[in-house]
């Protein structure tokens, strides 16, 4: 709790990246390609975050790095095989 | 024995796992991802040899499908459209057509218009606006996936129309059975005032899935949807994930581990938002 506290305004933006990729999910319903899109930058920023929090920790490695990759690569196949099946 | 052991190396944070659960290591969440991507060909692969096992039917009534285009209008100060029988055969013969040629389109393979339809069965229009839309449940989830766009609720919303037809109709569209909904508007050249004739209006359309619902007269039943499909596997895996994640950070802070790996309370927030819009994901494709 104490580390959450510490690292508030990390977890903030990231909370705001997330919350603004939802967004785009549901203001643009209609869109596929968009919506798709969307997708892709919220995963590319949530990698992103993860890099940038772990380097301002000093504690980057490359090991961290592929796991936000793969989590990322995850929800994207997750929500693409989604749209495309709609 | 020997099971719980698995379990735990699976899914809680232990010596033989190196204090991370096995399945949120990469290679575990590769395998799920290639998984996943395997389920697709293969639910494609299905969904192409045997399109009646893997489809989509229901049964949309024109009628409210009117009623609720006409409420929408009524709501934001229009008139009430005035259903028109012609209208309604000329929406029927595009969705054959559709079916007949294969296509999922304004405009056929062919150059066949929209248009051509209206004029076909005697229809002189002053303006003639199209909405299509094709694997909804019901039409309540039509009018609102067509409110939701802009075009389309351009269409609805049109003060320049004063008729509507819908057909709906249902057949195999690539491979699948399919359930195609054909919304037309117009304003007949004899009901418009003395003015020249102006183009038709520009057409758009709305393709959509949403969860199949227990509808009259159709057997929805009877078939496998493959979005519901992808939708439940998809619940499943980041549902388990999630719960994972979540032993993951109660064990690790309670145990005090130190190690090296991306911080949990970020892979929740984000598989949080990708189940958020697993939920929300029903409808909507629009070309």
């Amino acid at each position: 709790m104490k580390k959450f506290v510490k690292d508030l305004s990390h977890y903030l933006s990231l909370f705001g990246i997330l919350l603004a990729g939802f967004a785009g999910f549901i203001l643009f319903s209609y869109d596929k390609n968009f919506q798709m899109s969307v997708a892709l930058a919220t995963a590319g920023a949530y990698v992103a975050w993860g890099i940038v929090h772990h380097a301002i920790h000093n504690d980057l490695y490359l090991e961290t790095i592929i796991e936000y990759v793969a989590i990322a690569i995850l929800g994207s196949v997750i929500i693409f095989s989604l749209i495309i099946r709609s | 024995m020997k099971f719980i052991n698995l379990l735990t190396h699976l899914f809680v944070p232990h010596v033989s796992n190196n204090q991370k659960a096995k399945i949120l290591h990469p290679s575990s969440l590769s395998l799920i991802v290639v998984f996943l991507i395997a389920f697709q060909i293969v639910l494609s692969f299905t969904h192409g040899t045997f399109p009646r096992v893997l489809g989509y039917a229901a049964s949309i009534p024109p009628s409210e499908v009117i009623r609720l285009t006409n409420a929408q209008r009524v709501a934001n100060g229009l008139p009430a459209l005035s259903e028109n029988s012609t209208l309604d055969s000329a929406a029927l013969a595009k969705g054959n057509d559709m079916l007949a040629k294969g296509y999922w389109a304004h405009f056929a393979p062919d150059g066949t218009s929209p248009w051509s339809f209206f004029t076909s069965l005697g229809y002189k229009y002053r303006y003639a606006g199209e909405n299509l839309a094709r694997d909804f449940s019901d039409p309540t989830s039509v009018v609102s996936a067509w409110m939701n766009s802009p075009s389309h609720r351009e269409n609805i919303l049109n003060p320049n129309y004063g008729e509507i037809g819908v057909g709906v109709i249902e057949g195999i569209l690539s491979g699948a059975d399919t359930t195609i909904i054909v919304q037309f508007f117009g304003l007949p050249l004899s009901g418009a005032p003395s003015v020249p004739i102006a183009k038709a209006n520009e057409v758009s359309t709305v393709v959509a899935v949403s969860s199949p619902l227990p509808t009259p007269g159709v057997a929805a039943s009877s078939f496998i949807s493959p979005f519901q499909t992808t939708k439940g596997l998809s619940l499943g895996v980041t549902g388990l994930l999630l719960l994972v994640l979540s032993v993951d950070l109660i064990v690790v802070r309670r145990r005090r581990i130190a190690r090296i790996g991306g911080r949990t309370l970020a892979h929740l927030a984000y598989l949080g938002m990708i189940l958020a819009v697993i939920l929300i994901l029903k409808a909507g494709q629009i070309i």
